[in-house]
């Protein structure tokens, strides 16, 4: 008895198992069916691109963290995310430098140039990708085409329905197959029953509530049927819309990211509304032939604002009370 | 099933003493009674030392309008007063009493157990009041003072609480088996205080089905509703305990008066049986010794004073592992700095550890998860709290509802970044307070 | 040239257009809401410390100095400037004005880690305020300095600083703010007369003897011996705890020679030889 020393905290004196690193692999085995499947559908440089993506993520985050004098971060798992989700946003054929260059942005320029984990505004991933499209949009647009051994290129179905119309669009792509994933496009958004698979995983985990991926997929669903009625020759069926492009991937795991996204519900809400509407309106009108991304980086945008609005209604409840005294 | 409707947590029930019966503690070879084992004023103690007293000898007087009577635990000589480590992790003045073994009752007390119906209400209130009854529960409120309601309050319900949501504890629920009767008893006696006629309820989570037989036998005769409660962190905490059974929500700055409602332990309503109708004051408790580095876990019946020493002996021994002992709940108990410490009225349990989550740097970065949000039973954000706590900035937490943390550690239990959400709001409220003193001074 | 005409003239002409207009607006508001500012405010504002420390009572050096040329009150003192300050602004504003007290702020504890025992190991957030919570502190005396160092935050001219688990206190760079008084929670920190020689306390234990001893090897175990021998009557004992009344104090130092403190708990304010040289000449 003498042999023991007291040591003193403040309640409680019990904790969950979660920690940063089980909530970051968790969400990184949500990942795992669509990663595997995009490497059975795209051969072993699907392989490549993700340990390169991965590697150099982590890489930079030490590196980053050496740079900023902080307590070593690289393997908390962040990192590990962000370079799954970035490789799973690009096409499986992309130069490994501009894998690197991704690599770099996300970490560096998207996540500790904000202050690191947690302070971070835009989802790391996105920024990235969007870096790229806009800076090699000829790479980043030309996506393999499945199971080809020679590395054949196409357009995906909404770069086809942006360019060639409805009818050439529908042509091209069975909707069971988007469901199952045999279309062209980057390597995690082919396969909805992969992206889905897993999500099931992360809602069985509590990791992520289902407001913010179901008010996305509702609004654009709901906004592409709309002018799909108005005129079916010139807008593509909400279905089509649902399976093509990285709008699963986007809802699920994307807009879902804790640190980017509102914490309210209502807050939540909101940010999933934003998120599909402007989806859909920059693929119907856009220039870009996807909008997953840019919809998700403008509203991580507004999430302080809508943080914010919740602080003060906050608030606002409490000097009612006050004044009712 | 009942349950209150915003957050709460499941964490592991871990009630190992759920079946083992509440053995008898033999008395100790000194009893340390500190002064303040209540809520408000510390009594005024009121022996001297050398002085020879009997058993529920009154030797620490009530001291103000919020405070309690202090009772000698034996009969014995005082060894000494002075100021000694407490289990709520100050020193406190404490009256120090040598037992001469014969464990004499005081004069008029301990009686053979009389109808309480022949009292009149200030009789048993003075009963209540005399005996130094307090809250059980853990923050030992005067329970004469919470049954004296203010006359514009209409009270309707008074619940007794049940649920011991805690894990590890099962003072109550052993209690409630095996002193059913004297529960209801004690409830009837306190109801029957109130003005008017009101509702009474047993609020009991549903994970002890043997305490609500028990109490459904005694109380169906007496239309006492015995109230099933989803087993659920923190359904015994006041607030969500009204919340499940009548529905009404305590709003910010509200006592449960506001609302209609007394809410009192099992343990205080047995203590209010022991009071009236055995003329008994409160000087012993039923206690939970429990954790996983404890050789007997047991539920054992303590005189007030007893040293934890003194019960780690009665309970096989703590093993080297052991880094923390605690004296409550694993959610809302006190880690003590010393074994020193005696078992007060408040006690519920004591828990001997190995807390393997301890570090000074075990706090990382807010991930913005939300589960905090998510649990919280009073509906708060308690990540903005602890943030602004951070920032010290003391005016604008105030608006966002600091005081109406009720400190249940749910945030702090579910947060995967191990903040110590509950603590940083403990230490706004604190400085919150401080400056209000230093404003007013 | 055709090019030149068609697209770059049309924008030039419009955007200097929009920015001529803009600019007479600007003009005009700037001419319109002019707020005469007084001179002197900016003038005593630029002689103020400027670090805004509250140790005044006003929340900013610019309200003091808009506060004073306004009033004109001569008692209104910078603590932070001292002597010199009170002096300059005299000048500026051609008053007399009242000169501050120099102050500083003492410990009264001595107990570092090497003569304070310690009690259970705190591992919760590792703040003074947050530690009280708690429990009754990491040191077995509930009187002592935590430890833990929340003053220093609170400090705007770094002169704090934590030492073997104990508050030091740099007299040369303390101006006497006091905003690290309400920081402590077992209040240690008081604020002492900064120029006399004088000695105190540095022991804030209200244990009787034996306790404190138990606790602390430099602890007041309020023995009397200081009072008795103390030829001034400047040393009182209150609640177990020995008071220097810093009036009567003529820093003769009799006291110390009898305190049977292993670390002695009567310290000196300042430098005792610099007072007596002076004294001597």
């Amino acid at each position: 008895m003498d042999s023991v020393k007291l040591k003193v905290s403040y309640a409680p004196f019990v904790h969950t198992k979660d920690s940063i690193e089980s909530v970051m692999y968790n969400v990184a085995l949500a990942l795992a069916p669509a990663t595997v499947m995009s490497i059975y559908l795209f051969g072993m440089p699907a392989l490549l691109v993700t340990v390169i993506c991965i590697v150099s993520c982590i890489g930079f985050e030490w590196l980053m963290d050496t740079i900023r004098k902080k307590p070593a971060s690289c393997l908390d798992g962040s990192a590990f995310v962000t370079g799954l989700l970035l490789a799973l946003n690009v096409p499986s054929n992309l130069p490994i430098w501009m894998l690197v260059v991704g690599s770099f942005i996300a970490i560096a320029a998207a996540k500790h140039v904000f202050g690191g984990l947690g302070h971070n505004i835009f989802n790391p991933a996105l920024v990235a990708r969007v870096f790229l499209l806009v800076s090699f949009p000829a790479a980043m647009t030309s996506w393999p085409v499945p199971f080809s051994i020679d590395m054949q290129t196409a357009a995906s179905p909404l770069g086809i329905l942006k360019t060639d119309g409805v009818e050439a669009a529908m042509k091209s792509l069975d909707l069971m197959n988007g469901f199952y994933g045999t279309m062209n496009g980057s390597m995690g958004e082919t396969s909805a029953l992969a992206l889905l698979a897993g999500a099931a995983w992360l809602f069985y985990k509590r990791y992520i509530t289902i407001y913010i991926p179901f008010t996305m997929l509702g609004s654009v669903l709901l906004f592409s049927a709309i002018f799909h009625m108005i005129d079916p020759s010139a807008y593509a069926p909400p279905l089509f819309h649902l399976v093509t492009g990285g709008l699963i991937l986007g809802a699920f795991f994307m807009a879902t990211d804790m640190v980017t996204s509102p914490l309210s519900i209502r807050g939540q809400v909101i940010f999933g509304l934003g998120c599909g509407l402007l989806t859909a309106v920059i693929r119907l009108w856009g220039g870009y032939p996807e909008g997953v991304s840019f919809a998700i980086l403008i509203m991580n945008g507004f999430v302080p604002l809508i943080d914010n609005w919740d602080l003060n209604e906050r608030k606002a409840i409490h000097q009612k009370k006050s004044e009712k005294k | 099933m009942k349950t209150f409707n915003t957050g709460g947590i499941h964490p592991p029930e871990s009630k190992f003493t759920g079946n083992s019966a509440i053995e008898v503690m033999p008395l100790p070879a000194e009893l340390a009674i500190p002064m303040n084992q209540h809520l408000g004023k510390p009594a005024k103690p009121i022996v001297k030392l050398n002085d020879e007293v009997k058993k529920g000898q009154l030797i620490g007087e009530a001291d103000g309008f919020i405070s309690a009577n202090v009772h000698a635990s034996t009969s014995g000589k005082i060894k000494a007063i002075k100021s000694h480590p407490h289990p709520g992790g100050q020193y406190a003045m404490t009256i120090f009493i040598t037992p001469d073994g014969k464990d004499e009752w005081a004069e008029g007390l301990d009686t053979v157990a009389a109808d309480w119906k022949r009292f009149s209400k200030d009789e048993i209130l003075k009963k209540i009041k005399d005996a130094g009854i307090v809250g059980m529960g853990g923050a030992g409120f005067p329970t004469n003072v919470k049954l004296s309601p203010p006359p514009d309050k209409k009270i309707d319900t008074i619940i007794l609480n049940g649920a011991e949501c805690e894990p590890f504890l099962t003072a109550d629920h052993r209690l409630m088996v095996e002193s059913a009767e004297q529960v209801v008893i004690g409830m009837e006696i306190m109801a029957s205080l109130l003005p008017a006629p009101v509702k009474l309820a047993i609020g009991v989570e549903s994970n002890k089905p043997d305490a609500i037989a028990a109490l459904e036998k005694f109380a169906a005769p007496k239309q006492i509703e015995v109230v099933s409660l989803k087993t659920k962190y923190p359904q015994g905490a006041e607030k969500q305990l009204i919340n499940a059974i009548t529905g009404r929500k305590v709003a910010e700055g509200e006592l449960p008066f506001d609302k209609g409602c007394i809410v009192q332990n099992i343990g205080t309503a047995a203590a209010v049986f022991d009071a009236v109708c055995r003329n008994r004051p409160l000087i012993e408790r039923v206690l939970t010794v429990s954790g996983m580095e404890i050789t007997q876990r047991k539920n054992i019946s303590a005189r007030i004073g007893t040293g934890f020493k003194d019960i780690i002996a009665f309970c096989g021994s703590m093993s080297d592992k052991t880094n923390q002992v605690i004296s409550g709940g694993p959610m809302m108990g006190k880690a003590i700095f010393s074994l020193d410490v005696p078992v007060v009225k408040t006690t519920s349990g004591i828990l001997f550890i190995n807390n393997r989550s301890l570090d000074k740097s075990r706090e990382r970065t807010c991930i913005r998860c939300g589960r905090c949000v998510e649990v919280c039973p009073q509906g708060l954000a308690p990540w903005l709290l602890a943030n602004t706590a951070q920032l010290k900035q003391f005016d604008e937490i105030q608006l966002i509802g600091l005081a109406n943390c009720t400190e249940c550690g749910s945030c702090t239990y579910v947060c995967p970044s191990g903040r110590e959400l509950v603590h940083w709001i403990k230490y706004a409220k604190a400085l919150v307070s401080s400056r209000q003193k230093r404003k007013s001074a | 040239m055709n090019m030149i005409s068609d697209a770059f003239l049309p924008a030039v002409s419009s955007l200097g257009a929009v920015a001529l207009a803009l600019g007479i607006i600007i003009h005009y508001v700037s001419k319109k809401f002019h707020v005469e500012d007084d001179p002197t405010v900016k003038l005593v504002n630029g002689i103020l410390p400027g670090v805004n420390c509250g140790a005044c009572g006003f929340p900013s050096c610019g309200q003091f100095a808009e506060v004073l040329v306004e009033t004109r009150n001569p008692a209104m003192t910078c603590p932070v400037g001292g002597a010199d300050l009170a002096a300059k602004l005299g000048e500026t504003l051609g008053m007399a004005m009242a000169e501050p007290k120099p102050q500083t702020a003492v410990v009264l504890c001595q107990g570092n880690n090497d003569v304070a025992r310690q009690s259970a190991e705190y591992l919760g957030i590792q703040d003074c305020w947050a530690a009280t919570q708690a429990f009754a502190g990491p040191k077995q005396c509930r009187y002592s300095c935590l430890g833990l160092g929340s003053c220093i935050a609170w400090c705007d001219f770094g002169a704090m600083r934590l030492e073997n688990g104990l508050i030091v206190i740099d007299k040369d760079l303390c101006t006497g703010c006091a905003a690290c008084i309400p920081a402590c929670p077992t209040g240690v920190l008081v604020m002492q007369n900064k120029q006399a020689a004088r000695y105190f306390i540095a022991c804030n234990s209200h244990d009787k003897g034996a306790g404190t001893k138990k606790a602390c090897d430099a602890g007041c175990i309020a023995c009397q011996k200081c009072v008795k021998v103390c030829e001034d009557n400047a040393i009182v004992i209150d609640n177990f705890l020995a008071r220097i009344v810093q009036d009567k104090c003529t820093a003769c130092g009799k006291c110390i020679e009898v305190c049977p403190t292993k670390v002695n708990c009567i310290r000196l304010e300042n430098d005792l030889n610099a007072v007596k040289q002076k004294q001597a000449s």
